[in-house]
């Protein structure tokens, strides 16, 4: 079998043993890698019924077949486990050495089970998997102890680790590697769980490929598309540059979605950030894009790298327009291990709540810097509202009461990511059907919100095919993997995949049964989240985000009637129930 | 046709750019005339040689470029029809991030 090994590494961490399972080529082929051979796997392990954080639980570290290979964008990871932030499924990726090496270990995924009987880091090389003790390494930041550990073993070793966050169980902490984060849902409370601080991995195994010519011709070609203008905004500016266009569009989340704009856009956007700062840019491994823009802090202590993401959700959401607040929020997070998006969107929530008087916090409050950071040290130590605040949004609403959870901003737990749904309302379907929750990187509905085939502000039922559009193709890439920066470049994304995987794999792969993966793989997501207890009431938005419009523009009004119709249409499209169930599991 | 006639056939809109169109123009604001988007865009590549090498090829937004007017309609054909003092926001077609 070419460009998979055929197996998967299970360890077992409370009696230190490990065993190859071997993985079928068939399911392979039927699940590909990452995200989708994820959930197979963790289906398998009947990981849906457990406790995300007892010693039961599995955590998958997956590769794919492109890993290794010459192809921009695919030295990636996925991490998936059940969610301890949302009890449903979660699949984050991650990207660059980890990657590399962890596939060279000789293995298609890597999963854990089990509890070290003290904090530890685990380690897989040539001469096998062992467990060493985490000693000092226990409650440093993430690049300090990814840096001694790599000191200690050697610098041909990768190393993921979680930070604080991770090692105190915070709901929404990140494993980290090289800069770069599994970022949402809390699988790095997972690892924390298992008392690992990090994974490092060392190997020699390297796959053999289909047709190693045509690939390398193949990859040459992409290379070259990915220097051209489908990618420019990513090369030249980063994501961050959104900023001021959801600004004026008016869905930019604002003080916890009380607005779609923001008065400080400008002075945090990339444009100004840019002035009087030292910027530079980075790449993950075997990427030709760089995406990453770095930004200086002003005391010369470091560069930190900015995204949209984590620029809305530290900045607007919590109504900072201090540009150095945000970045050393960003820094904190990195550093602490934990996901911006949903800090952001929990402390936000706490600040409302606060301002309103469900929360006896005078000192945390919209648009104050300090309280902000001092917020962010708060959920790791776990004092005063920090306990809370670790939980996330939607645990600390139904802890405080009084209604609060209308205004949490979150679905199945997980906070919504920086596209007001009001004025977006394919991408209102897209949060509200996500198998891991709100999520853009899932669903990719914006797209057909930012088309001539909708009109955003009232969307019908005929968006739920293109919605579905854009999930399959999420879903594809996260399973082949490659970097969804990529997507532009692409004449038609499922024949050119095809291809892809046809020269990597040997397999006579076409686009319809690349259709159908990833139908399968969404449908599987499905499968695990039923099985945890997935109901039909929680393909919703929160009560504020619904029946009243956006202050700034009463044409961004979503009514409940109308959003139950697209996700009714949604299920019809997908081949399931009205409802949302799989046909087959209902009675 | 008289003088009134003519100032009602030329109609100008104001042009908001947004991430590389901005980055190419080296303005965030400008006035553009025409009648419809390729009009428009045809105004605004003679006018900003570097947005229309990048953005525009003829009357037409290239590949990765869409069109907003008014901050509501998304418009991609050359052929949308404007109106005087209409707002035309440019910007990269790849929101997501
Ligand atoms: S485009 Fe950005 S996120 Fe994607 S692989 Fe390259 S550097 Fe990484």
């Amino acid at each position: 079998m070419h460009a998979y090994h055929g197996c998967y590494l299970r360890v077992d961490l409370t009696t230190g043993s490990s065993e190859r399972i071997p993985l079928e080529e068939s399911l392979l082929r039927s699940y590909l890698g990452g995200s989708g051979l994820g959930v197979a796997i963790l289906l398998r392990e009947r990981a849906a019924e457990v406790e995300p954080l007892s010693a039961e639980a599995s955590l998958a570290f997956v590769f794919s077949p492109l890993v290794g290979s010459p192809l921009t964008t695919s030295a990636k990871f996925a991490v998936v486990s059940k969610s301890p932030l949302t009890q449903r499924i979660n699949d984050s990726l991650s990207s660059s050495g980890f990657a590399l090496s962890g596939k060279k270990t000789g293995h298609d995924a890597i999963v854990l089970t089990g509890r070290a009987t003290e904090p530890s880091v685990l380690i897989i090389d040539e001469s096998g998997v062992r467990l060493e003790p985490a000693g000092a390494l226990w409650g440093l930041p993430n690049r300090e102890a990814q840096s001694r550990l790599r000191e200690r073993l050697g610098a041909d070793y990768q190393v993921a680790s979680i930070g604080p966050a991770g090692e105190r169980l915070v709901r929404y902490a990140t494993i980290s590697h090289d800069g770069r984060h599994a970022g949402r849902g809390g699988s790095g409370a997972v690892l924390g769980s298992k008392n690992i601080k990090a994974i490092a991995v060392r190997g020699s195994h390297r796959c053999s490929w289909g047709d190693p010519a045509a690939l390398i011709d193949f990859a040459r070609k992409l290379s070259e598309k990915s220097f051209g203008p489908a990618t420019a905004k990513y090369r030249e500016l980063g994501t961050a540059s959104n900023l001021l266009v959801f600004n004026r569009l008016n869905v930019l989340p604002t003080r916890n979605f009380q607005q779609g704009s923001f008065a400080g856009a400008n002075a945090v956007s990339p444009e100004q950030l840019g002035v009087s700062r030292e910027k530079t840019r980075a790449s993950c491994a075997a990427c030709t894009i760089g995406c990453e823009h770095l930004y200086g802090l002003r005391d010369g202590q470091g560069n930190v790298r900015l995204e949209y993401e984590n620029l809305f959700a530290l900045g607007p959401l919590c109504g900072i327009d201090d540009g150095e607040i945000v970045l050393r929020a960003c820094q904190k997070c990195d550093e602490l291990g934990l996901d911006t998006i949903s800090a952001g969107g929990t402390i936000a929530f706490a600040m409302e709540c606060a301002e309103r008087g469900f929360l006896d916090e005078p000192w945390l409050r919209f648009g104050d810097g300090a309280a902000l950071l001092r917020a962010l040290d708060m959920i790791v130590s776990g004092d005063g509202i920090g306990r809370m605040l670790a939980e996330g949004s939607r645990r600390m609403a139904h802890e405080i009461g009084r209604e609060t959870i209308n205004f949490a901003p979150q679905v199945k737990g997980l906070e919504i990511p920086g596209y007001d749904p009001r004025g977006l309302q394919t991408m209102a379907l897209g949060f509200a059907v996500g198998s891991r929750g709100a999520d853009h990187n899932r669903s990719g509905a914006y797209e057909v919100d930012f088309s001539q085939a909708v009109d955003r502000f009232n969307v019908g039922p005929e968006a739920a095919v293109l919605a579905i559009e854009t999930e399959d193709k999420a879903a594809l890439l996260d399973s082949l993997i490659l970097c969804k920066f990529l997507r532009g470049v692409f004449t038609d994304f499922f024949v050119d995949s095809a291809e892809m995987l046809q020269l990597v794999t040997g397999w006579n792969v076409t686009a319809s049964e690349l259709r159908a993966t990833a139908q399968r793989i969404v449908t599987d997501k499905k499968r695990f989240n039923i099985l945890a207890g997935w109901t039909p009431a929680e393909d919703t938005l929160p009560e504020r985000m619904l029946n009243t419009p956006l202050p700034e523009d009463a044409r961004a009004m979503l009514s409940s009637a109308r959003l139950s119709g697209l996700v009714q249409a949604y299920n019809v499209a997908r081949g399931w129930t009205a409802e949302g169930w799989l046909p087959e599991l209902d009675d | 046709m008289g003088r009134g006639n003519r100032r009602v056939m030329t109609m100008q809109v104001t042009v908001e750019l947004f991430g590389i169109p901005r980055a190419r123009a080296g303005v965030a604001v400008t006035t553009a005339v025409g009648r419809c988007l390729g009009d428009v865009l045809a105004d605004l590549a003679s006018r900003f040689p570097e947005l229309g090498e990048s953005c525009i090829e003829g009357r037409a937004l290239r590949p990765g470029y869409t069109a907003n007017v008014g901050g509501e309609r998304f418009v991609t054909s050359s052929d949308t029809l404007l109106n005087d003092g209409d707002t035309v926001l440019l910007l990269s077609l790849d929101a997501g991030g």
